[in-house]
């Protein structure tokens, strides 16, 4: 059985690099070449390959935002000269994280684990432990998020974010050019976020400190936050202490 | 902390001056003012000034030993307090005790000694009062001067670290990206592989090797950006496009060593990096009569949102060329269009006439 595969770099050589080695490995086949994020992300979507060969800072999308919007990705090995996003890449069920240059064996390696997951559908979880224990950095926080809508990928800066809402299993962003809905949690925004920023004034709402342009007594036990853009969110009495907190007032 | 009176040949005889001047004072109010026989008031003048000269010296220590702490302090009014009781009460004790031993069948000089203790104690309260502002006043001057000392010492060791971590300012990624490059023509392109490893190592010997203090030719530099941008076109190939523009008389002018370096960094991490079309990198140099302008120009895509970090090369080129230059305004930057434009104004000659090559 061969299975297909996609290599998406912004440098040549570097796709060069794993064509030339996957050559000498049987059974995969390379069925498409990317340069940029957004080529990645559409080749993804139209060849649903087996595996994918990912880098991380790439034009237009990162491998990163590649890979979040995907509906069920492939295979994803992580090939990148930085060695800080590894915890990342794992928690996104990355099956390998190679990091430039690397060893044909190293390569074949990572080819080999992801083999063996396609061949039998179950992730070889030990060694993925084994690499997040021993990686030593410290998680990074947002800079930018890419949501998918019907036809287009958005992407934008954190510092657009007005203020987030919980909604059910998916989380909508409030910017000011509108909402974008996203498949995460509350809780992955609220430990991705600048904690000085980002504020988790209730259960189902994360807010800008910049967005806010005053907080009134809601009734006994609430509050309500005034946002500049007209909104009203709620605030929970933990979630005022934390505003209070980080505002200094 | 040495005592202020005893720093120097000047300082003592200030101070030994100054009592003499109040001696001089003291003796004339009783010659000219009291008509007290001269060797009376000659006496008087003596004993009193002799002995406030000896005991504002010991002030000193007073003050020394109440300083630290809080100075508005109970324990500060206390000492002082009590030490100006006790001198008041010695000097004029004694001197009166003194006196009186002396002139004993003066009646009418007793009697006006007697009448004048008020008075000598007051005095006696604004001469401690004087003295002791001056002691204060002394070891304010001090600790500014200490400040100031540690101050510029600081500044000194500031810059000589923050120097050598702009120096270690190579980007690991640059590097770690370019190793892969070699790893791959290695084995596609291997003529263009060693090529490759030949200008990266020319690249970092040049970075490594030059002192971050010094300045060269701006034509060592450009060569150096040359290298740069070679390697990294043969990472990037069609989308990275360099044209340079320079007079020829630029060349032999001097810049610090790897101030341009970051420059072109930045060009290629917001422009190459962060675009899917080719991206021009144009550099200009201009020469006017004591300096000469360089101008940096990228593409860039605008509708990419800016990432952190973008910004701290620039500051710390700015910085760099602050302490070399004394001056802050020799780098601006414009945006135009969707190009970004950096541009260096550097001097003929920085400040402090270090020019090494």
């Amino acid at each position: 059985m061969t299975y297909k595969a996609i290599i998406i770099d912004d440098e040549k050589p570097a796709r060069d690099i794993i064509r030339t080695f996957l050559k000498d490995i049987a059974g995969i086949e390379v069925i498409a070449e990317c340069s940029d994020g957004f080529a990645g992300l559409k080749a993804i979507q139209d060849m649903k390959p087996d595996l994918v060969f990912l880098d991380i800072q790439m034009p237009k999308l990162t491998g990163f935002e590649v890979l979040e919007l995907i509906e069920n990705p492939p295979l994803i090995i992580f090939s990148t000269a930085y060695d800080q996003y590894a915890i990342r890449a794992f928690e996104m069920n990355a099956t390998d994280y190679i990091l430039k240059p690397y060893s044909r064996e190293r390569f074949i390696q990572a080819v080999g684990k992801a083999v063996t997951k396609l061949q039998n559908g179950v992730a070889a979880q030990p060694e993925v432990q084994m690499l997040i224990q021993t990686a030593d950095e410290k998680e990074e926080l947002l800079q930018r998020i890419a949501v998918k809508t019907r036809h287009k990928v958005h992407v934008f800066g954190v510092n657009e974010i007005i203020y987030l809402e919980a909604e059910g299993d998916y989380v909508m962003i409030h910017i000011k050019d509108g909402n974008y809905l996203k498949e995460k949690t509350m809780k992955y925004f609220e430990s991705h976020l600048d904690p000085e920023k980002f504020i988790r004034i209730h259960r189902s709402f994360i807010v800008n400190a910049e967005a806010i342009e005053r907080i009134e007594l809601y009734d006994k036990e609430s509050y309500a936050v005034l946002l500049k853009n007209g909104a009203s969110l709620k605030a929970s009495t933990s979630g005022y202490k934390l505003l209070k907190q980080i505002l200094h007032m | 902390m040495i005592h202020p009176v005893f720093q120097n040949l000047r300082s003592i005889s200030v101070y030994f001056g100054t009592w003499i001047l109040l001696a001089g004072i003291h003796f004339s109010i009783l010659f000219f003012q009291f008509r007290i026989p001269l060797n009376i008031s000659l006496a008087d003048s003596l004993i009193y000034n002799g002995i406030l000269c000896i005991i504002g010296i010991a002030i000193w220590y007073v003050i020394r030993y109440s300083m630290p702490g809080n100075h508005a302090g109970f324990s500060f009014i206390f000492n002082h307090f009590t030490s100006l009781v006790l001198l008041l009460v010695f000097w004029v004790g004694t001197g009166y005790a003194s006196l009186n031993l002396l002139f004993r069948d003066n009646t009418v000089y007793l009697n006006f000694l007697g009448l004048s203790i008020p008075y000598r104690f007051v005095i006696g309260i604004l001469l401690y009062a004087f003295i002791g502002l001056g002691y204060y006043l002394i070891i304010m001057y001090r600790d500014l001067q200490d400040k100031a000392k540690a101050e510029t010492r600081l500044n000194e060791l500031l810059k000589e670290s923050e120097l050598n971590m702009l120096k270690s300012q190579i980007n690991p990624h640059f590097l770690f990206n370019s190793l892969n490059s070699i790893s791959s023509l290695t084995i596609t392109d291997p003529g263009k592989a060693q090529e490759m490893v030949i200008k990266l190592s020319e690249f970092l010997r040049y970075s490594v090797s030059s002192n971050i203090n010094t300045f060269t030719t701006l034509e060592k530099e450009i060569q150096n950006i040359q290298r740069y941008l070679e390697i990294e076109k043969i990472r990037f190939g069609e989308k990275l496009v360099f044209e340079f523009a320079m007079d020829p008389g630029c060349y032999s002018r001097y810049v610090p060593v790897m101030i341009l370096q970051p420059l072109f960094e930045n060009a290629i991490k917001h422009g190459v990096y962060e675009s899917i079309e080719p991206v021009k990198v144009i550099t200009g140099c201009k020469t006017f009569a004591d300096y000469f302008e360089i101008r940096i120009s990228n593409d860039f895509d605008p509708s990419v949102p800016a990432r952190k970090g973008s910004g701290i090369g620039l500051k710390n080129i700015r910085e760099r060329l602050r302490l070399m230059y004394r001056n802050d305004s020799l780098l601006k930057t414009f945006i135009l269009n969707n190009v970004f434009q950096v541009v260096l104004t550097i001097p003929n000659k920085p400040v402090e006439n270090n020019l090494k090559q």
